[in-house]
């Protein structure tokens, strides 16, 4: 079955790109598809030139520069938060446990989760364990971080503690994809913003382009129903970070 | 004829005991081939698991159909098969032994902890227990969820390594109650060896039976080794399950 058809963008540096769609249009699999889990059946994906469907290349040392938090976390059960935090650090980059452990403190500070280092993540809540999720992926200092529906599993009020930290790093300057229907923090924060159904792009363009005049009746009804379901985010982050428009 | 009464029970317990030199060596042969067996079974069962689980098509049906045929067949026609399949196959047998000869409470004892029974015996014994116990490892490995060797691949980890850091540690930690139950059976199933000659305990019960001029009744024997089956398993399970809490985390 073909779930993406000629999908096509590319991603600069320091840029944060949203892809949001209606479920089952395949926004997952291209971000699978982007990290190789799932390795597309044809065609090319690029990073910094380096064309990641060649037979030739270490996938592993791809992934590494590639970051991805999921949508049910998979924080790894058996560790503590900083523990999934530095275990990449220490079987992938070869880092010493001292110097694992320091940058996973460090790390695991930009998402306001140190108190919790050495909790396990059955004993944290969705939005803190999505927290070290993003910790986990950051620490190894990927290229792009790649996120799937990082809020749709997480109870609504642990939402905006999550939306917070995915825009601090969005604004320290990491190149993200974010698979999300959180409008307010496209709005925030996204250079631009591409409408996936069906597997194909229906639409792209800034946010100012989507939320002020989209063009097809397909993202239009997308986005009130939308605007009806989440509406109330908007004004949160508008708050939290004194811009957005409108 | 052999299950008439004795007179006094006290004597013939007291006898049995005279023989606890044969009773001891055989209670240590039993115990060495069980724990080989168990470790043996253990490492080759979580590669029979690993293997079932992420070998790709063809190693995984090996893998599989090794572990129907093993776990489809009886034990005892195993043991016997690997027994006799040196002389068919016209392999010279192994004249070598350890044996170790010492004098203990003024009673002299032969102690064998190899010769070629008991390395048939311990082979037969790993290769079916590892059979089973790859399917308690499975069991768990499939518990866990593709979600924690996704995510381990996704920081770059490799699939090997996402097996050793990720999904072993969490398996292992959730197999020990069912596991327990392979850990208690085998102590059992060791009787086999007595099949192809192996001194363990159920022979000595049986010299100890059939001893010409020193009568001891089977009953009193086999009540006595029942006894000490009892307490070791329950030893053993008691062992695991204190070790299931030491090693429990919260969550898992």
């Amino acid at each position: 079955m073909e779930v993406l058809k000629g999908i096509s963008f590319k991603v600069l540096e320091r840029e944060v790109k949203v892809i949001f769609g209606p479920s089952g249009s395949g926004k997952s699999t291209l971000l699978r598809c982007i990290n190789m889990l799932n390795p597309p059946d044809k065609g090319d994906i690029f990073l910094r030139g380096k064309n990641l469907n060649d037979p030739e290349i270490n996938l592993n040392a791809i992934r590494a520069r590639i970051g991805m938090v999921f949508q049910h976390f998979n924080l790894f059960a058996h560790l503590k938060a900083i523990d999934n935090v530095s275990l990449g650090l220490r079987r992938v980059k070869g880092f010493s446990k001292e110097r694992a452990r320091a940058k996973a403190l460090e790390t695991l500070d930009r998402v306001k989760m140190v108190k919790w280092a050495d909790h396990y993540p059955a004993q944290l809540s969705g939005g803190q364990k999505q927290r070290v999720g993003i910790a986990r992926a950051l620490a190894m200092e990927p290229d792009v971080i790649l996120f799937d529906e990082p809020t749709s599993a997480l109870d609504p009020e642990l939402i905006g503690d999550v939306l917070q930290v995915m825009l601090d790093i969005a604004k320290s300057g990491t190149t993200m994809i974010v698979v999300t229907h959180e409008m307010g923090f496209a709005r925030a924060v996204a250079s631009e913003m591409i409408f996936i159904g069906e597997g194909v792009i229906l639409e792209r363009g800034t946010p100012q382009h989507f939320f002020i005049s989209p063009k097809s009746e397909r993202v239009k009804k997308f986005l009130e129903q939308l605007d009806i379901l989440y509406g109330g985010h908007d004004k949160l982050l508008q708050h939290s970070n004194g811009e957005g428009s409108k | 004829m052999i299950f008439q009464t004795r007179p006094n029970p006290l004597e013939d317990f007291l006898n049995l005991l005279g023989f606890w030199d044969h009773i001891l060596t055989g209670f240590i042969t039993m115990i060495w081939l069980y724990g080989i067996a168990l470790v043996i079974g253990f490492f080759l069962g979580i590669l029979l698991a690993i293997i079932r689980q992420y070998g790709g098509k063809v190693l995984s049906q090996v893998s599989t159909i090794y572990i129907e045929i093993v776990r489809g067949t009886p034990l005892l026609a195993q043991t016997l098969l690997l027994f006799y399949l040196p002389t068919t196959l016209g392999i010279p047998i192994m004249g070598w032994e350890v044996e170790f000869n010492f004098t203990f409470l003024e009673k002299d004892m032969t102690l064998t902890l190899f010769n070629q029974a008991i390395f048939i015996g311990i082979i037969a014994l790993s290769l079916n227990s590892a059979a089973y116990q790859a399917e308690y490892f499975r069991g768990a490995i499939l518990s866990i969820g593709e979600g924690q060797i996704v995510a381990a691949e996704s920081i770059g980890m490799s699939r090997l390594s996402g097996i050793y850091h990720v999904v072993l540690p969490q398996a292992l930690r959730r197999v020990i109650p069912s596991w327990s139950n392979e850990a208690t059976y085998l102590p059992k199933y060791t009787v086999v060896v007595y099949f192809i000659g192996v001194k363990e305990l159920f022979r000595e019960a049986n010299y100890i039976m059939t001893h010409p001029y020193i009568a001891v009744t089977p009953l009193t024997i086999y009540i006595f080794i029942g006894i000490i089956f009892l307490i070791m398993i329950s030893l053993i399970s008691k062992g695991l399950d204190i070790l299931h809490k030491r090693t429990g985390i919260p969550g898992l």
